[in-house]
Parts: structure tokens; sequence; C-alpha cells
């Protein structure tokens, strides 16, 4: 016990409302402003709870979700996926055009053939040439460019009314 | 080995799958693609590669030293560079017939000399190379495009087989950088390049052969023998064909190197839609007018000096550009013609402003028919025949060789200037959603058909003499 008199009282009723007051400044007026917060990507007509809205009382296909399950689907390609996707058909079609041709066109490779000088591949290409080519025409298969070729012909030999014989040599 | 052929069918298809197995290896792929393009070059005359060789050792070191040196040496630089281009395509072109004039002109003065005439073989596509060559050397020096990485680079843009005979003049700017990592291959671009290549095989071996051995051949070796029509058609025949001719070697060669990933630009659009000489250069030959433009046209000055320089200037490069296409007076006579008619179209322009003083249709008549004019020189082998050719427009006679056919390919090789402008890429857009099977199917019944009505043997490409 003392004979001072005691300190005022602080109010403790309901809470302490009395705080010293700091020595330092406010924090935020001491930094530099800072970058201001991106725009807000929120999507007012869209809501979390919308993920558990309608859909969740829609039931998929059993027969979908079965081959979803059985058959997923690939990871999206990456560039170089993409690429080596792109390259793929291409050679594909590259090869088809290539087979296309090498059945179709035999008289092509026959045409090379006899106009090279005599040797071992000359001679090979022609005879396998010449095999193909009859053996097309038994099929018939060759009818369609032997068509063409026709129509061409006569085109070329068409005259306009009342002209002449087409002569180059003069 | 020439583009439309069997051998080069199996060339391509072997270059095609190994440059694409090296697709990871770019250093190795390159090196492929240089390999494979001497081998193409050798085809015509396996020493000519040497030539292309040292031709492409001189640009990249020149072009090296250019980037080392400083600012006064490098003018120096580039105009050894420049100089030592033209000493070859001087030699190799122009060697026989200036040794010929200069020949008559003793003569005339009556101090006849037996001049040193050699029989020079002339390299197939060296003013395309060498035009190359000085292209790298000068926009490295005037800092438009860096030194090349590597000496590999700068050879395979100037071997590249796909435009080394015929162009497109494809400047390092555009392949240098294509170079620096692999090529990417995507559908469109596939499917543009395959109905490229289908197309100019189209235009090369059906439209430009048939009008030349059954029509401008028969009648410009002997214009005295035919009538007005059988003349004109071949005039009209010629432009069609010499159109049809070259732009399928620019075609094809677009359409190969789209195949293997690389870009070239376009080299033709549509020229004889155009309704002036100066829109007509702008859509014939692109690679070339665009190279005459860069590195004559503008350092003779260009359009800065006024317009009496400015027409100086046209006239010159037009008429050094008519020298380019062959050592004869017809070609400079063409160039002339050319250059003349822009002169007064810029004197037109002076004195009417941008006002439009003929209507559209009249002004595509005048122009399609000038350059008309300018292909009977271009063709003629003598001054003698062009005029016999112009004599014989004014001679009443029966048509003999213009037949429905030539006449329906004549029409038809002009309609196709009125086509929608970018209908090749535009059908490429549609079909590269299709299978590879489809569209393997329908390119290779193309490739049948063209094959079923083309004449046997395939006549070298008019721009190959150039």
């Amino acid at each position: 016990m003392t004979d001072e008199r005691d300190p005022p009282e602080i109010p403790l009723e309901p809470f302490p409302v009395h705080q010293p007051e700091s020595p330092f400044p406010p924090l935020y007026e001491s930094l530099p402003p800072g970058p201001e917060d991106p725009p807000s990507d929120w999507i007012q007509t869209a809501d979390a709870h919308d993920l558990a809205g309608d859909h969740s009382t829609e039931r998929e296909n059993r027969l979908a979700a079965l081959s979803r399950f059985a058959f997923p689907s690939d990871l999206p390609l990456d560039d170089d996926g993409v690429a080596a996707r792109d390259r793929r058909w291409t050679t594909r079609t590259v090869v088809v055009i290539s087979a296309f041709l090498l059945v179709f066109n035999a008289v092509s490779p026959l045409n090379w053939s006899r106009q090279q000088a005599p040797g071992w591949l000359q001679g090979t290409v022609q005879q396998m040439s010449e095999v193909w080519v009859a053996q097309l025409a038994v099929f018939g298969v060759d009818m369609p460019r032997q068509g063409v070729r026709e129509a061409w012909m006569a085109a070329q030999d068409a005259r306009f009314v009342g002209q002449e014989p087409v002569s180059t040599t003069p | 080995m020439l583009f439309p052929t069997l051998a080069f069918g199996i060339f391509f298809l072997f270059v095609y799958f190994t440059a694409w197995s090296l697709d990871r290896e770019n250093g190795r792929r390159k090196l492929f693609l240089l390999l494979a393009s001497w081998f193409f070059y050798a085809q015509w005359d396996w020493r000519f590669v040497g030539l292309l060789i040292a031709s492409a050792v001189l640009n990249w070191a020149v072009g090296a030293l250019i980037a080392r040196q400083p600012g006064a040496k490098k003018a120096w630089l580039v105009g050894l560079g420049v100089a030592v281009n033209l000493l070859i395509l001087g030699f190799f072109k122009y060697y026989g017939f200036f040794i010929e004039q200069a020949g008559d002109l003793l003569m005339r003065f009556g101090w006849e000399r037996d001049l040193p005439l050699l029989q020079i073989v002339l390299p197939v596509g060296i003013s395309f190379f060498t035009f190359q060559g000085i292209s790298y050397v000068v926009d490295v020096h005037r800092g438009k495009t860096p030194p090349a990485k590597s000496l590999l680079d700068v050879m395979l843009l100037m071997s590249f087989f796909t435009h080394l005979v015929a162009g497109p003049i494809v400047r390092a700017s555009d392949l240098l950088p294509q170079f620096d990592r692999t090529p990417r291959l995507t559908r469109a671009v596939a499917t543009y390049g395959l109905l490229l290549i289908v197309w100019g095989l189209f235009k090369k071996t059906v439209i430009a052969s048939e009008l030349s051995v059954n029509l401008v051949d028969p009648v410009f070796f002997d214009p005295s023998a035919y009538g007005a029509v059988d003349i004109a058609a071949a005039v009209y025949g010629y432009a069609v064909q010499i159109y049809c001719d070259f732009s399928a070697y620019s075609d094809m060669a677009i359409g190969l190197a789209a195949l293997l990933g690389y870009s070239f630009p376009r080299n033709f659009d549509q020229p004889y839609r155009a309704s002036s000489l100066q829109s007509f250069w702008r859509r014939w030959h692109i690679s070339l007018s665009s190279w005459l433009r860069d590195y004559l046209y503008v350092p003779l000055g260009g359009g800065r000096k006024g317009l009496v320089a400015s027409c100086i200037n046209v006239f010159i490069t037009m008429l050094l550009g008519g020298l380019w296409h062959g050592a004869a007076w017809t070609f400079l006579a063409w160039g002339a013609l050319h250059g003349g008619v822009q002169v007064i179209e810029r004197l037109g322009r002076a004195a009417f402003g941008d006002r439009k003083v003929v209507p559209t249709v009249i002004g595509v008549l005048v122009t399609f028919h000038i350059v008309c004019l300018g292909w009977i020189l271009f063709r003629a082998e003598s001054f003698g025949l062009a005029v016999a050719m112009l004599e014989g427009l004014g001679r009443v006679g029966p048509v003999t060789v213009l037949t429905p056919l030539l006449l329906t390919l004549i029409v038809g090789g002009m309609a196709m200037h009125w086509l929608p402008p970018r209908a090749i890429e535009g059908v490429a857009e549609r079909l590269k959603t299709a299978p590879s099977l489809t569209l393997g199917l329908l390119v290779g019944a193309a490739f049948l058909l063209i094959e079923a009505v083309r004449p046997d043997g395939v006549a070298p490409f008019i721009y190959f003499q150039f």
C-alpha cells in the first residue's frame, strides 16, 4: 500500500479504446506505390455454384462414358507434335500419289525406258513396264487414260468449218 | 533433268524422304540438300558445279569481309563483289556477243582483225545465281541481311535445286533466316505445294507445249507462209505460251520448296490484267523486276532527282533488263520498248496527275498489245523475222495452223488471268482438311489426266536459256 493516488483507470469496458500513438510513421506512406491489381477475370454471369447446378441433374450417356473410359482422347499436341502429325499426313499423301501413278501410269516408265540407251536398268524397266501395261490392258484399267488421250487427239485433229487439214510445215 | 520428267520425279521423292528423315539435324539436312542440288545441276554439265561453288565461296567471303570492315573499305568490297559477279556473267553470257559486235565495228572502219572468238557454253541458270550473289553482297553491305552464319548457307542459297536454273530469284533475306531452323511443314503449305505442282505441270506440258509445237514455232520460223489470222494467233499464242511456261516453272519451284518446308516469294500475279506497263512489271517475273528496282534503278538515283532523271533511270533499267534476257539486239529492242513506254506513262502521270484518263478496260487492252508487240521482238530470232511477223499481220490468207483446240487454249490461257487472285490458296485451304488418301487420289488422278494429254517428251523451259 502507498499514499500515492492510483493513476487514472483505463476504461476496460467493453474493450480498450486507447491506443498509444506510434512513434513511427505509417508504413504505407514510406513505400512506393505497388502495381495495380490486374483486371478481374470475374465473369458476372458465371458462378461457381453453377457447376453443381443443372449439370448435376443430367446423367451422361452410359455408352459415351464407357467409350470415353475405354478410348481416352489424347492430350493436345504441342508444336512439335502438330508438325510431326502434319508431316506424316503429307508423307502419306505423297506415298498415295506415287503408288497411284505407279499402278495406273505404267506407260510413263515404259516411254522413259524407250528413250534411254540400252543397258541393264533400261532393259529391266522396259520389260517390267511392258508386262504391267499388258496386265492393265487385260483388266481394262488403262481405258480411262486411253479414252482421255483419244479425245484429246480428236480435239487436236478438229478443224474450223471449211478449213483444210493442218500443215505445220508449209 | 527437267521438272516434268520421270527422272526428276524419282529424284525428288528421294530428296523428300531423305530430307525429312534428317529433320532433327538441320546442318546435315542442309548439307544433303546442297549435295542433291549439285547432283541436279551436274545433270546438265558437271563442270559448271565448280563455277557454282566458286561463285558461292566468293560471295560468302566478300559478305564476311564486309561485315568486319569499317565504313570506307566496305564500299570497295561491295564494288569488288559486284564486279566479279558481273565479270563471271559477262564472260559466259556476253563475251561472244560483244566480240562479234566489235569485229563488225572494226570491219566497218576498215580495221578488220581476227578477234579471239571462243565457243563458250552458257551455264544453265547463270543469270539467276549471279544475281542472287550480287543481292547477297549488296544486302549485307546495306545491313538488310546479316552475313550468313556459314559457307554452307550461302552455297545452299545459291545452289538450291528448286530455284537454281530458272528462278525465282530468292534473296538472302528471304531464305537465310529459313535455313537457321529446321523447317516446319503444315497441311496448308503441303496442300498448296502439291496444287502448285499440278497446276504448273498442266500449264507447261499441256498449254505451253501444245501452243509451242503446233502454232508458235512453225509461224515464227517462216512468217511469210502464213496469213494475218495465223500470225495474230501465233503472237497471242506466244503471249500465253511464255506465261504458261515461265509461271509454270515458278509455280513448280515454289511448290517443291514448300514440300521441303521452305517458302519462296510469289513470282507472277496475273500479269495480263495490268492496265499499264508499270503495273505489268509489278506482276510479271516479280523477283526480277524487284531485283532490277532495288539493285539498279534505285542506285542509279531512282525517282529522287526529278522527272527527267527518273525517266532516264527507268529507261536504262529496262534496257539492261532486256540485255539480261539475252545477248542479242532483239532483246535490247524489247527492253527499249518497255522502257520507252514506261517513260511515256511517267510523263503522262506528271501531266495529268492521278486522274484516270483512260478507262481500265482500254488500259488493259492497250498494255496487253504493247506487251505482245514486245513478245514478237523477244521471240523472233532476228529483226528481219520480227518485221516479217509485223508485215504478215496485214496479209490476207487462209487459216492453216490455228485450230479450235489451239484457240481454246489461247482463250483459256488468257481467262486464267481473271480467276480469283488467290484461287490456289483458296482451294488448298479447303482441301487441307481432307484425308491423305482422298487428297492423294485427287492429285494422282490430276497427274494421270495431264499425262494422258501431254505430248511425248518435254521441251526445255524458255527461261533456261537466260
